[in-house]
C-alpha cells in the first residue's frame, strides 16, 4: 500500500466528503464550459421559465437562461469569493497577530480596542455600509470584508502566540540568542498557524455566505455574472410559479458551504485542533 | 477579580470603545454617496429645495462642527431627530429595540434547545451512526443561508400549510412568539451547528480527561459523571460562545428581518442606512454596541459563577 | 367662459387616446368593519406643501381634500371642496364657490380664510418643492363667506388642474398655527404628525415604518350611494412590507385584504386565484432610462452618446416587445412619446423606435460609431424591474458592439449622481402629479428647470414652446404646441423608450371599492369589505 493511500484511509470522514464535494466544484470553476450545456448568458425566447427536462435538468428562469448551467457558472465566482475574500485577511490578521502577541505592550492594547470595535458592530451591517461607500461589485466587496476580517485571524493568532511566548524553547531560543525574526518565523509561526489554517476553511464558508447575501441584495456580483445568491434574488420572484431557479442555486451554497466546513473539521481533527 | 471589580473594569473599557466606535460611524456614515437630503427630496426637488433643507439639517456645516455637535448632544443622552421620520430617534429605538431583543433571544434559546441535548447524543456515541447523522443535519443548517432558509420556511410552513403568519410583528406574549417562531428558527439555524459543533467537542474532551477516569474508578454511575462533570464544563464553553455570537447573531437579524417583514432594528439600520439617516444610524449603533457589550459582561458574570476558577 | 374649453379639450383628448376606463363601483357597498392595506414603504412627511415623495402624495387625498379633484380618468377636474368656479373672459381671475357646511375632522367649519390661508402657503416660493404650481398666482381674497377669488399675474392653463393637486390641500389655519413649534416648519411637523383635514379619514395611529391607522372622519362631506356619509369603513389601516413576496404572502394568507405594486411576473398567478381580484389601474406611470447627453462625461471623456443618430440607434437596436414580455409579462405598451398616452395633450407615434436592428447599426456607422462603445449605467439594487430590463438591454446592445455595465446601487447614491449630472445613464420611471402635461415636460424637456432630467439635453425650441404653452390659453394652439415639443423630443432621444405600465394592485374578494386614479392617488372613501 502506498503512502498516498495509507493517508487516505486514515484520513478524517469529513476531510474526504470535503475534498471530494470541493473538487468537484473546482472542476465547475475552473472549466465551466466544458460542464454547462449551454452559454449562461445566451437568452432563448422559446424557453422561458421552463421547469426541469431532459435537455435543462435544472429548468430555466424568465429569460430562458440555462440554470444548470447558470449555477455551474456562478461557482467559479463563488470559489473566488470563497479565496479572495479571505486571502487578504488571513495574511493580514496572522502578521498582525504574530506581532502584537509576541511583543504586546501598547500596540496590544490599541488592538484590544480595535477588536472591541470589530465585534461589537454587526458584521453585515458593517460590510453592507462600506460596500455603501465604495460602490457595488466583487472587488470593492472584498475590500469591504477584508478591512473587518482580517481582526478575527489577528485575534486568533494573538491568542496562540500568546501561549507560545512562555512555552520552554521558546525562552530556550531567547536565552541562545537567537534573532527575534528567526524565533518568529522558525518557533512560533509554525505551532500557531494550525488554528488559523482550520479557521480559514470555516471563514471560506462564512466568506461564500456573506458574498451571496450581499449578491441577494444587489451589492455583489454585477448583472449579468452569475452568482448563486444574484441568482436567489432573480428568483425569488417567481418562486411560487418556477422554484427552481431559486431552490438549485441555494443547494449549490450548502453543498459548497458544506464542503468548506467539512474540509475544516477533518483538518481540525488531523492536526488536533480544538474549535 | 472581584465581580465588581469585573464590571468596573469592562466599564472602563467600555469608555474608548464606545468613543472609537461614534468617530468610526460618523465618518463611514458621511462618507456614504449623497446624503440625507438626496434620499428624502428624491429625483424632482429643485437645487434651492435642496440647499435650503441642507440649511435646515445643518449638513452646510463642516463635518468638524457637526462631530462636536453630535458628541455633546450624545453626552446629554440626545440623539438627535430621525431624518427620515421626523420624530427623535430614541423614540423610534424604543419601538424597535423589545421586537429584536425578542427575536434574538427566542432564538438563542431555540438554538440552545437544539444544540444542547444533540451534542450530548453525538458525543455520547462519538463516530457511530446518531454522531453522523446530527452532525450532517447541523452541517446542512450552518451552511445555508439566512435569507434561503427563510424563503423556504415561509413559503412551505406560513403560505402552504398556513400554521404560522407569513410575517410582521404581533400583540401579547403568545401571539408576540407566534409571529417570530419562524424568523427566530430561521436564525437559529446556524448558531445551533455552532454551539452542537462546540458542546460536542467539549463532551469528547471531558470524557476522555483524567478526571473522568479517576471519577470512574471510584466507582461513579456513568449518569453522575455526565451531570456533574460533563455538563458543567460543557455549559461554561457554551456561554461564552453564546455570549461572543451576540454580534453576529444581531448581524443575522438583518436578512432575517427583512425577509419576513419584523419591524426590529436590523431592518431599520439597513432602512436608515439607504436613507442616509445620519442620527438614526448613529443611535442605532451605539445602542447596538451598548447590547453586545452587556451580553459580553452577562457572559463574563455567568461563567464567573459557574467556574470559580475564572475568578481567581 | 373658461370652462367650456377645458371641457372641450378633454372630451377631445378622450376621444384622441382612446383609452378611458372608468372604475365601475357595481354593488351596494357594506358598511363598517376595517380593511388592511400593505404598502412597500411608509409615508414620510404628511403635510401636503412641504411633503417630497410619491409615499405622502398618494394618500393624502384620504386625509386632505383640494378645491377641484382630478376625475376618476385623471383628465380633468371634478367638484372638490369648491362646488362651482369660474374662470373670468381674460383668464386672469378665477372666481370659486365653496362647498357649504363642510366640516374639518375636528368638527371645527371650513371657512373662506382657511382656504385664502392655506392656498397662501401652498404658494410661497420658500415652501416645498411645488409651490411653483401655484406660481401664477398674484393674490388669494375672500370676496365672501363662501366665495375665494384668485387674481393672476397672467392667464394660466394649468390652474385649474393645480387647485386639484395635492399641494393645494385646504388646512385649518387655526389648528395648524395652535400646533405646537415655535417656526412654521416646526408647527408643520407637529401638525402633520396629527394631520387635522376634510378628507374622509383621519389618522390616529402611527408607528413609524410599520404601519399607520386611519379611523373615519364622521364630518365628511361626500356621500355614499346609500345616501349616507362616506366613507364605508370604520377603520383603514396600512402596513408597511417592503418585500413583494411577504406581501403577496400575506395577501394570499388572508392576513392582509389588498396590497399595491404586484410584481408583473406574479399578476396572471393572482388573477387565477379564486379568492383574489387583481386590479389593473390605467396609469401615467413610464418606464424609460435616461441618456446623459453633454458633449463629456464628468470626468472628462467624450460622451458617445452625445450624437442624436447614437441615440436613435440605440433605441432602435432594443426589443421593447421582447423586454415588455420578460418584465412585464405583456401589461405594458411600448412608449409612443415621453408621456403617457394617458397625458392630457398627448400625441403618440405609432412603432416609435420599433427594434430595427439594420438601422441601428447603420446610424451607428453614420456616427462613427461601428465599434461599438463602452456606456455605464446606475440601477437601484434589489429592484427586480431595473434587473430584467438592464438584462435585456444589455443583451441586444451587445449585438451592434455596445457593451453596457450596470452599476446596482441604492436610491440615495443614484439621486446624488443624478443631480451632479455624473452619470452615463440610469433606470427611471415617472408619474404625472397633475392632470396636465405640463408638468412632466418641465422636467423632461424644458432645460431651464433642472437641465432636461439632468441630462443636459437642450432644444431651443422646445424651451421657447414651453414657455409659450404655459401661457396659452388657446385649447387648440397650446395643443399644437405640445405637439411639436413631443415631436421634436422623440426624434432627438434624449431617453431609450421603454414601456407604460398599469398600477397593479390586488385585493381579496370581498375588499372592494377602491380606485388608483392615473395619477396614482389612492382613494379608500368608498372601498368597503363585503361580509
Amino acid at each position: 500500500m502506498t503512502a498516498v493511500a495509507l493517508a487516505w484511509r486514515r484520513a478524517p470522514v469529513s476531510l474526504v466528503a470535503g475534498v471530494v464535494i470541493l473538487a468537484a466544484l473546482a472542476v465547475c470553476a475552473l472549466a465551466p464550459g466544458l460542464i454547462a450545456p449551454y452559454d449562461p448568458l445566451a437568452f432563448d425566447y422559446g424557453a422561458l421559465l421552463q421547469p426541469p427536462s431532459a435537455p435543462h435538468p435544472f429548468g430555466t428562469d424568465q429569460f430562458g437562461r440555462d440554470i444548470l448551467s447558470r449555477t455551474i457558472a456562478a461557482a467559479t465566482v463563488d470559489l473566488q469569493i470563497a479565496i479572495f475574500a479571505t486571502l487578504g485577511p488571513l495574511v493580514i490578521g496572522a502578521i498582525v497577530g504574530l506581532l502584537v502577541g509576541y511583543y504586546g505592550g501598547l500596540a496590544d492594547a490599541v488592538f484590544g480596542r480595535l477588536v472591541d470595535l470589530v465585534v461589537t458592530f454587526p458584521f453585515l451591517v458593517l460590510v453592507i455600509a462600506i460596500v455603501a461607500v465604495l460602490g457595488p461589485g466583487l472587488s470593492n466587496m472584498y475590500i469591504a470584508i477584508g478591512v473587518v476580517g482580517w481582526v478575527f485571524y489577528a485575534r486568533l493568532m494573538r491568542a496562540e502566540v500568546m501561549v507560545l511566548r512562555g512555552q520552554d524553547y521558546v525562552s530556550a531560543a531567547k536565552v541562545l540568542g537567537y534573532p527575534e525574526r528567526r524565533i518568529l518565523l522558525r518557533h512560533i509561526l509554525p505551532n500557531a498557524a494550525r488554528p488559523i489554517l482550520v479557521y480559514w476553511m470555516t471563514d471560506m464558508a462564512l466568506a461564500i455566505l456573506l458574498g451571496s447575501s450581499l449578491g441577494y441584495l444587489g451589492l455583489g456580483a454585477q448583472p449579468p455574472t452569475a452568482e448563486w445568491g444574484v441568482l436567489i434574488a432573480d428568483g425569488k420572484n417567481f418562486f411560487s410559479q418556477a422554484w427552481w431557479i431559486t431552490v438549485f442555486p441555494g443547494a449549490a451554497i450548502v453543498l459548497c458551504g458544506m464542503g468548506f466546513s467539512l474540509f475544516g473539521d477533518g483538518l481540525a481533527d488531523l492536526m488536533d485542533v480544538r474549535r | 477579580m472581584s465581580k465588581a471589580g469585573l464590571i468596573a473594569a469592562r466599564l472602563l473599557q467600555i469608555v474608548p470603545t464606545f468613543l472609537l466606535i461614534g468617530v468610526v460611524v460618523f465618518v463611514l456614515a458621511r462618507l456614504l454617496p449623497g446624503d440625507p437630503v438626496s434620499a428624502m427630496l428624491g429625483d424632482r426637488a429643485s437645487d434651492e429645495a435642496v440647499n435650503r433643507l441642507r440649511q435646515q439639517m445643518g449638513l452646510d456645516r463642516t463635518i468638524f462642527e457637526q462631530f462636536a455637535i453630535f458628541l455633546e448632544n450624545a453626552v446629554r443622552g440626545d440623539f438627535g431627530t430621525s431624518i427620515a421620520f421626523r420624530v427623535p430617534v430614541t423614540s423610534v429605538i424604543a419601538e424597535r429595540l423589545p421586537v429584536t431583543l425578542a427575536l434574538t433571544g427566542l432564538a438563542t434559546l431555540i438554538a440552545l434547545g437544539l444544540a444542547v441535548p444533540l451534542a450530548f447524543v453525538a458525543g455520547l456515541n462519538a463516530n457511530r451512526w446518531p454522531d453522523f447523522l446530527i452532525r450532517s443535519v447541523f452541517q446542512v443548517g450552518l451552511s445555508s443561508p439566512v435569507f434561503y432558509v427563510g424563503l423556504i420556511l415561509l413559503t412551505v410552513f406560513a403560505a402552504w400549510f398556513r400554521w404560522f403568519p407569513v410575517g410582521g410583528y404581533g400583540e401579547g406574549v403568545a401571539d408576540i412568539l407566534w409571529h417570530l417562531l419562524l424568523p427566530a428558527v430561521t436564525l437559529a439555524l446556524s448558531f445551533a451547528a455552532v454551539i452542537m459543533r462546540n458542546l460536542r467537542a467539549s463532551v469528547l474532551e471531558v470524557l476522555n480527561a483524567e478526571f473522568v477516569d479517576f471519577a470512574r474508578a471510584k466507582g461513579l454511575s456513568r449518569r453522575v459523571i455526565l451531570t456533574r462533570h460533563v455538563l458543567r464544563n460543557a455549559l461554561i464553553s457554551t456561554v461564552t460562545l453564546v455570549g461572543l455570537h451576540a454580534g453576529s447573531l444581531l448581524g443575522g437579524a438583518v436578512i432575517t428581518e427583512s425577509v419576513f417583514a419584523v419591524p426590529g432594528m436590523g431592518r431599520l439600520m439597513v432602512d436608515s442606512i439607504f436613507a442616509r439617516d445620519y442620527p438614526m444610524i448613529q443611535a442605532l449603533t451605539l445602542i447596538l454596541a451598548v447590547v453586545v457589550s452587556l451580553a459580553f459582561l452577562v457572559t463574563d458574570l455567568v461563567q464567573m459563577a459557574l467556574d470559580p476558577r475564572v475568578a481567581r | 367662459m373658461r370652462r367650456t374649453f377645458l371641457k372641450a379639450s378633454l372630451v377631445a383628448l378622450a376621444v384622441a387616446t382612446g383609452l378611458v376606463q372608468l372604475p365601475s363601483i357595481a354593488d351596494a357597498a357594506t358598511r363598517g368593519g376595517k380593511m388592511v392595506y400593505a404598502r412597500y414603504a411608509d409615508s414620510l412627511f404628511l403635510d401636503p406643501v412641504l411633503n417630497d415623495a410619491n409615499v405622502d402624495i398618494w394618500v393624502l387625498t384620504n386625509l386632505y381634500d383640494t378645491l377641484l379633484q382630478p376625475t376618476a380618468d385623471g383628465l380633468g377636474v371634478q367638484p372638490g371642496l369648491a362646488t362651482k368656479w369660474d374662470v373670468s373672459g381674460d383668464g386672469k381671475t378665477v372666481t370659486l364657490a365653496l362647498r357649504p357646511g363642510v366640516k374639518f375632522a375636528d368638527g371645527s367649519a371650513l371657512t373662506a380664510d382657511d382656504v385664502k390661508w392655506s392656498l397662501d402657503r401652498a404658494r410661497d416660493p420658500k415652501a416645498g418643492a411645488w409651490n411653483s404650481s401655484l406660481a401664477s398666482i398674484e393674490s388669494v381674497s375672500v370676496s365672501g363667506p363662501e366665495t375665494v377669488t384668485l387674481a393672476l399675474k397672467h392667464p394660466d392653463p394649468t390652474i385649474l388642474p393645480a387647485l386639484a393637486t395635492f399641494n393645494s390641500a385646504i388646512l385649518p389655519q387655526k389648528a395648524f398655527e395652535a400646533s405646537p413649534g415655535a417656526t412654521p416648519e416646526e408647527k408643520a411637523k407637529s401638525f402633520a404628525e396629527k394631520p387635522i383635514g376634510t378628507g374622509p379619514f383621519v389618522m390616529t395611529a402611527w408607528k413609524r415604518g410599520v404601519s399607520m391607522t386611519l379611523k373615519r372622519n364622521p364630518y365628511y362631506w361626500k356621500q355614499g350611494e346609500d345616501g349616507k356619509p362616506l366613507p364605508y369603513l370604520d377603520e383603514l389601516e396600512f402596513q408597511i412590507i417592503p418585500d413583494d413576496a411577504t406581501r403577496l404572502l400575506k395577501l394570499k394568507a388572508g392576513e392582509i385584504d389588498g396590497t399595491e405594486f404586484i410584481p408583473y411576473a406574479r399578476v396572471k398567478e393572482l388573477q387565477a386565484d379564486p379568492n383574489l381580484r387583481m386590479e389593473l389601474w390605467p396609469s401615467t406611470r413610464v418606464r424609460y432610462l435616461t441618456f446623459y447627453c453633454g458633449p463629456t462625461y464628468k470626468d472628462g471623456k467624450p460622451n458617445p452618446v452625445a450624437n442624436p443618430k447614437v441615440r436613435q440607434a440605440l433605441n432602435y437596436a432594443v426589443n421593447k416587445d421582447a423586454i415588455i414580455q420578460i418584465t412585464t409579462l405583456g401589461l405594458g405598451k411600448p412608449m409612443r412619446s415621453f408621456m403617457s398616452a394617458t397625458t392630457p395633450l398627448f400625441v403618440g407615434q405609432d412603432n416609435l423606435y420599433k427594434y430595427d436592428l439594420a438601422k441601428a447599426k447603420a446610424l451607428l456607422a453614420e456616427a462613427g460609431m461601428a465599434n461599438g462603445f463602452d456606456l455605464q449605467i446606475y440601477s437601484l439594487s434589489g429592484n427586480g424591474d431595473d434587473a430584467n430590463d438592464l438584462a435585456a438591454v444589455q443583451q441586444m446592445w451587445a449585438q451592434v458592439g455596445v457593451k453596457l455595465r450596470i452599476d446596482q446601487v441604492d436610491n440615495a447614491t443614484r439621486t446624488a449622481r443624478y443631480r451632479e449630472e455624473n452619470f452615463g445613464m440610469r433606470t427611471s420611471a415617472w408619474t404625472n402629479d397633475i392632470s396636465d402635461p405640463s408638468q412632466i415636460t418641465s422636467y423632461f424637456a424644458y432645460w431651464p428647470n433642472i437641465h432636461s432630467l439632468h441630462s443636459n439635453w437642450q432644444d431651443k425650441r422646445v424651451d421657447e414652446l414651453f414657455e409659450k404653452s404655459q401661457q396659452e390659453i388657446d385649447p387648440k394652439a397650446r395643443a399644437e404646441q405640445y405637439r411639436e415639443i413631443q415631436q421634436r423630443y422623440n426624434e432627438s432621444a434624449p431617453i431609450l423608450y421603454l414601456y407604460e405600465t398599469p398600477y397593479p394592485v390586488a385585493f381579496r374578494k370581498n375588499a372592494k371599492g377602491f380606485v388608483q386614479i392615473p395619477l396614482g392617488n389612492n382613494l379608500f372613501e368608498a372601498a368597503y369589505i363585503e361580509k
